[in-house]
């Protein structure tokens, strides 16, 4: 072979450290190291409620404050337990996995759902008056139909106000935020 | 070159390609072989192992018994045993079995390689010729291991990857069948062996390390591509391709820097700033595995060649050198392999939970309709009992879209926020291992540094 044209040995590894540096340094700082996945937080910690304006937001965060609630009880994330109850074999899964029998798993999402009601209440999501009521009835609920409120939420607060609705006047005269905070019409 | 030889080189260089391509072919063909034979990604690791690290302990062995018993002996009776493993290969319904068999295959493999560096001399010429063509064709079969290999599972079965080479292989020995009755009959079989010259130590230390962050390179950008980032098995090949494509644009650069010892010290630092690349990137892109690939490529080429020429450079016989550097390179690929399969297995393991809660806290702190999102987190968890241990394809979660403009835009960037998360949670799942077989190749100049070609 000819000397021409020939690089110089020197020059080809020079070369191959500034591709390198440039490759990596481009890769940095489009954040290629940044990556962190979203934080999963302590469910018996406070989740802050924003100021819902609608059913379907009412019922996002109360669903959200019924997991964490249940969550914090057995011990495990509100991201577990959700995905635990979206099925009956995945609760059956869950149940086995954690050692949880049927009664722990019902008390906690009980407490869950106590803890929801509390949350809307100080939310000003919920009126005292219908709040009241709920922790009572939802204390001795069976855990199907617990487990139930939590997936349709909204179903649930929907039919609270329909069964009230006739009363709504009345409870409004009696208290002046009335059933306002529930965010229905 | 003579009419009636060229059948007998081109037999030679489809055995020696055929050979080294088993080393990658293979790769693209795992997660399918992980999926029918129901085992875990360790398991199906030793496919690859097995058949590297029996070739890189038989090698030299394989050598010396090919200079004994005649080398075109050798190279048939070592076809003919690679062409029954394969077909073992091919009927295999068990981890263990095509274990075994690769393991016959890697043997046969061996035997066929070094037989052919011995043979090439005399049917080429010279010995530098003979070094060139044995080098190419391997090169090539490497090269182009992974895409056909990646082709063939998703047109027609991982099976057929194997069985393919059966013909191959009986086709390869029958040129070499009348060098092996020649010998049979001349007897012009070498009894008194020469003296070998001890091997370079350095240069085939080099190629250890630099094969193992090749390997790594590709079995986990193939992991990633098809098992993190779901691509299909032609897809995957297709992304891998630019590899090779750019380890010819390499090769070319062999040309123009004459000194080895800097060329193969630019390829050690290509391969590393490549594999840094891949441990850094920015999105689940395929675009963004590009420019990596193209480092790695051209790092391979460079480094490769100049190590394999320095080990050879001034040594006899090249069978027996030839198969030191095969020995080499295959064990640098066990090593890869065995060093980064339990880091990135457990570390896929973690991201896979690490991103499956990212995903769920999405879903429920998005503002998509209760009764929607109940939906989509029951179907999430469907997946996720169905491709237990994998990340999930969460497309069919998601539909049907609801009909409404509204919750429909809001389903659909639910869906992106979640894909993201699994992606990038899978991406990152690779970083450590990317980044240990980049460290790899920056090990490899230590020896680059203290290897010097010698030329008797």
């Amino acid at each position: 072979m000819s000397g021409e044209g020939r690089l110089s040995g020197h020059v080809l590894i020079l070369g191959s450290i500034v591709a390198s540096l440039l490759l990596v340094g481009a890769y940095l700082a489009a954040g290629g190291s940044s990556y962190e996945p979203k934080q999963v937080q302590d469910p018996c910690q406070p989740r802050e409620w924003s100021d819902p304006q609608t059913l379907a937001q009412i019922a996002n965060q109360f669903t959200n404050s019924a997991l964490d609630g249940a969550a914090c009880q057995l011990g495990v994330s509100r991201e577990t337990l959700a995905r635990a109850l979206a099925t009956p074999e995945a609760r059956e899964r869950f149940t086995e996995r954690y050692g949880i029998d049927d009664e722990k798993l019902a008390r906690a999402v009980r407490a869950g759902l106590l803890r929801a009601v509390d949350d809307a209440e100080e939310a000003g999501a919920l009126s005292p008056l219908l709040a009241a009521p709920l922790r009572r009835a939802l204390e001795e609920i069976p855990l199907d139909q617990a487990i139930e409120i939590i997936n349709d939420a909204q179903g649930f607060l929907g039919d609270v106000e329909g069964f009230l609705g006739p009363a709504k006047g009345i409870i409004e005269q009696l208290l002046p935020g009335g059933l306002g905070g529930l965010g229905l019409p | 070159m003579e009419t009636s030889v060229r059948p007998r080189v081109a037999a030679l260089a489809l055995a020696v390609g055929l050979v080294l391509a088993d080393s990658s072919i293979v790769v693209l063909a795992l997660p399918e072989i992980y999926r029918e034979l129901d085992t875990s990604v360790s398991g199906v690791t030793w496919v690859l192992v097995s058949f590297n690290l029996v070739i890189a302990l038989a090698a030299v062995p394989a050598a010396l018994v090919a200079r004994r018993v005649g080398p075109g002996r050798a190279a048939a009776v070592g076809l003919a045993i690679f062409a029954g493993a394969g077909l073992a290969c091919g009927l295999a319904d068990e981890l263990s079995t095509l274990i075994v068999a690769r393991c016959l295959q890697a043997l046969g493999g061996a035997l066929a390689v070094t037989a052919a560096l011995e043979l090439l001399p005399a049917t080429v010429g010279s010995e530098r010729r003979a070094t060139a063509v044995w080098a190419s064709a391997g090169a090539t079969g490497a090269a182009l291991g992974p895409a056909i290999g990646g082709f063939l599972t998703e047109l027609v079965s991982w099976q057929s990857v194997f069985l393919l080479q059966v013909p191959i292989a009986l086709a390869a020995a029958v040129p070499i069948l009348a060098v092996a009755k020649h010998e049979m009959a001349t007897r012009v079989i070498e009894r008194e062996l020469r003296r070998t010259g001890r091997p370079h130590l350095w240069a085939n230390l080099a190629l250890a390390m630099v094969s193992a962050a090749i390997a790594a390179a590709l079995f986990l950008l193939v992991l990633l591509l098809i098992e993190g980032w779901r691509l299909s098995p032609i897809e995957a090949a297709l992304v891998v391709s630019v590899m090779p494509l750019a380890a010819i644009i390499g090769s070319r650069l062999t040309n123009l820097v004459p000194d080895s010892r800097s060329r193969a010290a630019a390829g050690a630092i290509l391969v590393s700033g490549g594999l840094a690349g891949l441990a850094f990137l920015p999105k689940a892109t395929i675009a963004l595995t590009l420019p990596p690939q193209i480092l790695v490529g051209i790092g391979l080429a460079l480094v490769l060649s100049a190590l394999t020429e320095t080990a050879l450079g001034g040594r006899a016989p090249q069978a027996i050198h030839g198969g030191w550097t095969i020995a080499s390179r295959h064990a640098g690929v066990v090593l890869g392999l065995l060093v980064l399969t339990p880091i990135f297995t457990a570390d896929i393991e973690q991201q896979r939970r690490e991103a499956i809660d990212a995903g769920t806290a999405v879903i429920l702190d998005s503002s998509v309709n209760p009764l929607l999102k109940i939906d989509v987190a029951e179907k999430v968890s469907e997946r996720l009992e169905e491709e237990q241990g994998k990340v999930p394809t969460i497309e069919p979660a998601f539909e049907p879209k609801p009909t409404d403009p509204v919750e429909r835009s809001e389903v659909e960037q639910l869906q992106g926020e979640l894909q993201d998360q699994l992606d990038r949670g899978a991406t990152h799942a690779f970083s450590t291992s990317f980044i240990l077989a980049a460290l790899l190749g920056l090990i490899a100049l230590f020896p680059i540094a203290l290897s010097r070609r010698v030329d008797l």
